[in-house]
């Protein structure tokens, strides 16, 4: 197993936080999130997305609102719920403790 | 040319070549199954479809409105496979095991699995490489085993691989060559592949002209064989009636359908023995003492039947020469053929007459997972115990000289 293979489920386990960071900055559809997320290591497609995005919707982080477009059919658009905002600052905090953990744990 | 579909994906008509609605469908399909439990299911499918519906767009002009099933394919790739609970639950159970005991049943487990041929690295069809992927073992494996059964079965395993090139359909889209290593087929679905392959193969230019060109040549044959027969029957008949005289004769010939009935039979009881030792642990319910791995048991038991169907063969081989002479060709293949339609029909017999039989052929693939598992065990078994015991070490290699003696015997 490589070392990138062993940091597959870290990678799925972030997903969540980082599409509650794509979304807290402005509204978004599902197109606009897979741009974004694509230019990263945490690529993904519609297959993943879409069941993630409706059991965060299930859990009250996001909620989407019917919005039309020029071209084509109405789009989905999600924004964060108070609960989802309050989830993405205390993820934030985490990570920063992560990241002082590993630090110090290695001196 | 190619027939079209049209199909609505969430409000949008959209013509599809017919392998492409095929692969569409089948990702559709597992993708519902995949959602079974979640009770978002429809709001989640209507996306999936709507994202699939923007993604076919870009592949449309005004003068061309049908989708390729490749493009069909490119978009099915770009979507990704279906995952029930969003990435954060495949992460926890990043191993999924196979959905063996969970689900008897098996028709939607966990992960959709299937078995398809696999064309790429492909020896001859494919049908080892996909078993592998079904199996999750290595394609090795696979073919070795398939070569040992059809030495095993004197050539009629040969069967089983036809039919398999034939029934079972090719992996050709990604998404099916994720699931060929990710449910059991469907039955309806293997029916339709056989069919259709069978009309294929049957309409085809070339297959008419070999067709005929082969019953040419048997005709041929049968006209001089014919004549060598008479010539022969002639000369023994001229040679017995002076000599040792013509009832023991007949009689050796009477035996030859008597001893492919016991060899049959004798086959069957093996094959039985085998699966039974395999999957409880015991040969009908006998258990075999101590602590002997099963796998060394296995090899046991081919080498009983090698030595008991050995003296089978010697009477077998006798009787050809003594009653056929130059036609030994033709005396060993209708001794072959009519042990393989009794084969067939113990086999029928038991499957229509038999409960248990008919249960074992209906989980024949989950059965052959389980035995196969406990073989892989029984070898991690007497791995794990080699250190502390000097013996254990040494009676692999025995049991491998006593297998390739007892296969070697099989073939004389």
């Amino acid at each position: 197993m490589t070392a990138d293979q062993k940091f597959n489920p870290i990678r799925k386990g972030l997903l969540e936080f980082l599409i509650l960071q794509i979304i807290s900055a402005d509204k978004v559809y599902v197109a606009d999130m897979m741009k974004r997320l694509q230019e990263t290591d945490f690529a993904t497609q519609e297959g993943t997305l879409y069941p993630l995005l409706s059991k965060m919707r299930r859990e009250e982080y996001v909620d989407y609102e019917w919005q039309e477009s020029e071209s084509g059919p109405p789009r989905k658009y999600y924004k964060l719920t108070a609960k989802g905002k309050s989830q993405l600052a205390e993820f934030k905090d985490y990570w920063a403790y992560l990241n002082t953990t590993i630090h110090q744990l290695g001196r | 040319m190619n027939t079209v579909i049209i199909i609505n994906l969430n409000g949008n008509a959209f013509h599809l070549e017919e392998p492409g609605f095929q692969s569409l469908r089948a990702y559709l399909e597992r993708a519902q199954a995949q959602l079974k439990d979640n009770p978002d299911k429809t709001e989640i499918m209507a996306d999936l479809e709507q994202a699939i519906a923007d993604k076919c767009g870009r592949f449309l002009r005004p003068h061309k409105n049908v989708l390729s099933a490749a493009e069909i394919d490119e978009v099915l790739k770009e979507m990704g496979p279906v995952q029930s609970e969003g990435a954060a639950d495949a992460g926890a159970g990043a191993s999924n095991p196979p959905n063996a005991e969970s689900k008897p049943g098996g028709a939607a487990g966990a992960a959709p699995k299937r078995l398809y041929q696999i064309r790429e690295g492909a020896i001859i069809s494919g049908v080892c490489a996909g078993l592998a992927a079904y199996l999750n073992v290595d394609v090795t494996i696979v073919r070795i085993a398939f070569v040992l059964l059809t030495l095993l079965t004197t050539g009629i395993w040969i069967l089983v691989y036809l039919v398999m090139m034939l029934v079972v359909p090719y992996a050709n889209t990604g998404e099916e060559h994720a699931a060929a290593a990710g449910a059991p087929f469907n039955a309806q679905e293997v029916i339709d592949r056989a069919k259709k392959h069978y009309a294929e193969f049957k309409d085809s230019k070339e297959w008419r002209r070999h067709w005929r060109q082969q019953r040419r040549e048997w005709r041929r044959r049968w006209h001089e064989n014919a004549y060598w027969w008479g010539h022969n029957l002639q000369r023994n008949v001229h040679q017995f009636s002076t000599g040792a005289g013509y009832g023991g004769h007949l009689g050796a010939t009477l035996l030859i359908p008597v001893l492919a009935v016991f060899n049959a039979i004798l086959f069957c009881v093996w094959v039985a023995a085998i699966v039974s030792l395999a999957t409880t642990g015991a040969i009908f319910g006998w258990v075999i003492g101590g602590s002997i791995p099963l796998w060394v048991s296995i090899l046991i038991l081919m080498f009983f039947y090698s030595m008991i169907s050995r003296p089978l063969r010697h009477a077998r081989r006798a009787i050809y020469w003594n009653t056929s002479g130059y036609n030994y060709f033709w005396f060993a293949a209708w001794y072959e053929i009519f042990s393989t339609a009794v084969l067939i029909l113990i086999c029928w017999f038991a499957y229509t007459h038999v409960p248990e039989v008919h249960d074992f052929f209906q989980h024949f693939v989950h059965n052959l997972t389980t035995i196969w598992n406990n073989i892989v065990e029984s070898f991690h078994h007497t791995a794990a115990h080699k250190p502390d015991a000097g013996i254990d070490s040494r009676l692999p290699a025995a049991a491998a000289a006593a297998s390739t003696s007892a296969f070697l015997a099989m073939r004389t």
